[in-house]
């Protein structure tokens, strides 16, 4: 039985620009088959209940299983000038929707998993940063992130202390800021759209708003994608694949302010689904 | 009681490999100094797989976040921290974990059962296949299965075959005396009936 409060929020179920007509994109949302399609202009997603609540936002559907108890969160980025909108396609791993995102707010495993690309050894510290609940728009966040990268972005020309933020903005979404190497008064903005197809196995959409207008959009894709397959090395082997959400399965750090916080988000509104909630 | 996870001659210094030990995960690795070690495949802050890991020296590092941890299985250095001396109860789960004909032996901290005596045969080979354990050894006439360990004849020389349960199938590790080219070509006629479906 999946709590309402799960079933109440958005999750992203496709890229726009894919979605065909009839029988579209057949996939699954929280264990149940649902179908993404056009019916002329309109794009509609049918799962055995019925039609389910739709939204279009940065490239994405996204569906409400339930009752929206909100609408989408924003990403104002999306609609500022000079920056391109990059939809980077699908990775599908065999893990927790939770685990994924986990894994996106994560700058520690830079040096061991995106060796000599988003970190190399000896640069492994990870500074103090802040971590807040924003009590006004419920979400998590991170900042004053800072990380040595000897290649932070498809565009960056050699080593640099990239700054991050990170945003939880819904249980299954998140989004990071990282210092520009374009554009020192801005932020790149990357999200994470995970599709929760059960607990065990979810989709990944990356997707991202940019300022830079010289790399061409196959090289920035493959470098998205090549980042998320090594992730998904690390996401199919962890042990248990939920996320447990009990103190003591697993040990965190002062570099894991901002799994536990949304660890602790995740539990207090009882957001679960992809999570192991009794110590095993 | 000790299962066989290998052959010492497969495990060389500096690698890591997955084990099991009856349901259990293991990663087991060689130090460069050559010592030997048998963990739960968990990595005790985020439960990255530990067999996925790296060694480097006489420790072994978990490939998330370089955790890294000495042969009695405490945390010695946390990257993202490197100031910091890791708290005690940063531990893998350490399995006892010994050498023996050959043959890699696991068994759970404490255990007081002795190793299974292959004393005179010498390792061979180790397959993985799916078999049951009464279909094989059904199908290997005059063979005796006493726990963990087949016995029997090959050309009128002693072998054994010490069994191990993985979550992929079955691991057979052969021991014997003789011409070790003859006995690894009767050990690919096992698992040919395997492969036909002859053992499940």
């Amino acid at each position: 039985m999946i709590p309402d409060v799960v079933l109440n929020e958005w999750y992203p179920v496709a890229m726009a620009a894919m979605v065909g007509p009839w029988p579209g994109r057949q996939t699954m949302l929280l264990g149940s088959e649902i179908n993404v399609f056009l019916d002329g202009d309109a794009i509609v997603v049918r799962g055995a209940a019925g039609d389910l609540a739709v939204t279009l936002a940065y490239g994405h559907v996204w569906a409400c299983p339930g009752t929206p108890a909100h609408p989408l969160f924003p990403i104002p980025e999306a609609a500022q000038p000079g920056r391109r909108l990059v939809d980077c396609g699908v990775v599908r791993v065999k893990c927790s929707p939770l685990r994924a995102v986990e894994n996106f707010l994560d700058i520690a495993h830079f040096p061991f998993v995106h060796t000599d690309v988003l970190g190399a050894e000896p640069h492994t510290e990870v500074g103090r940063y802040d971590v807040q609940i924003r009590e006004d728009s419920d979400e998590v966040w991170a900042t004053k992130v800072h990380f040595y990268q000897p290649q932070a972005a498809k565009s960056a020309a050699g080593g640099i202390v990239t700054e991050y933020m990170y945003r939880v903005a819904a249980s299954t979404s998140a989004v990071l800021y990282k210092t520009c190497p374009n554009n020192p008064d801005e932020w790149d903005v990357i999200g994470i759209f995970v599709q929760p197809l059960t607990e065990e196995l979810c989709e990944v959409w990356p997707w991202m708003a940019l300022f830079d207008d010289t790399t061409p959009q196959a090289d920035l894709i493959q470098f998205q994608q090549m980042i998320f397959l090594q992730d998904r090395s690390i996401l199919e082997n962890q042990i248990p694949r939920l996320l447990p959400l009990d103190p003591g399965k697993e040990i965190p750090t002062q570099a894991d302010l901002t799994s536990i916080a949304y660890r602790r988000w995740l539990k207090r509104k009882g957001l679960t689904y992809g999570a192991q909630m009794v110590a095993a | 009681m000790w299962v066989a996870n290998g052959l010492s001659q497969d495990l060389p210094a500096g690698v890591v490999m997955a084990g099991a030990w009856q349901g259990a995960e293991l990663a087991i690795w060689r130090s460069a100094a050559g010592r030997l070690s048998a963990w739960g495949d968990r990595c005790p802050h985020r439960g990255m797989r530990l067999s996925h890991g790296f060694v480097r020296g006489e420790t072994l590092s978990c490939i998330y976040h370089g955790w890294t941890y000495g042969s009695d299985g405490a945390c010695r250095k946390i990257p993202a921290h490197p100031a910091m001396a890791p708290p005690a109860a940063i531990k893998a789960e350490v399995y006892q974990c010994v050498e023996a004909d050959g043959v890699i032996w696991v068994a759970p901290a404490g255990t007081d059962a002795a190793l299974p005596d292959l004393g005179g045969l010498a390792a061979v080979r180790s397959v993985a296949l799916q078999a049951d354990r009464a279909a094989l050894a059904a199908a290997l006439p005059g063979f005796v299965a006493q726990r963990d360990i087949l016995r029997g004849q090959v050309a009128g020389a002693a072998v054994a075959l010490a069994l191990q349960d993985r979550a992929t199938g079955l691991g057979l590790h052969l021991l014997g005396v003789g011409d070790p080219v003859a006995l690894s070509r009767w050990l690919d006629g096992v698992v040919r009936l395997a492969e036909e479906g002859a053992l499940a």
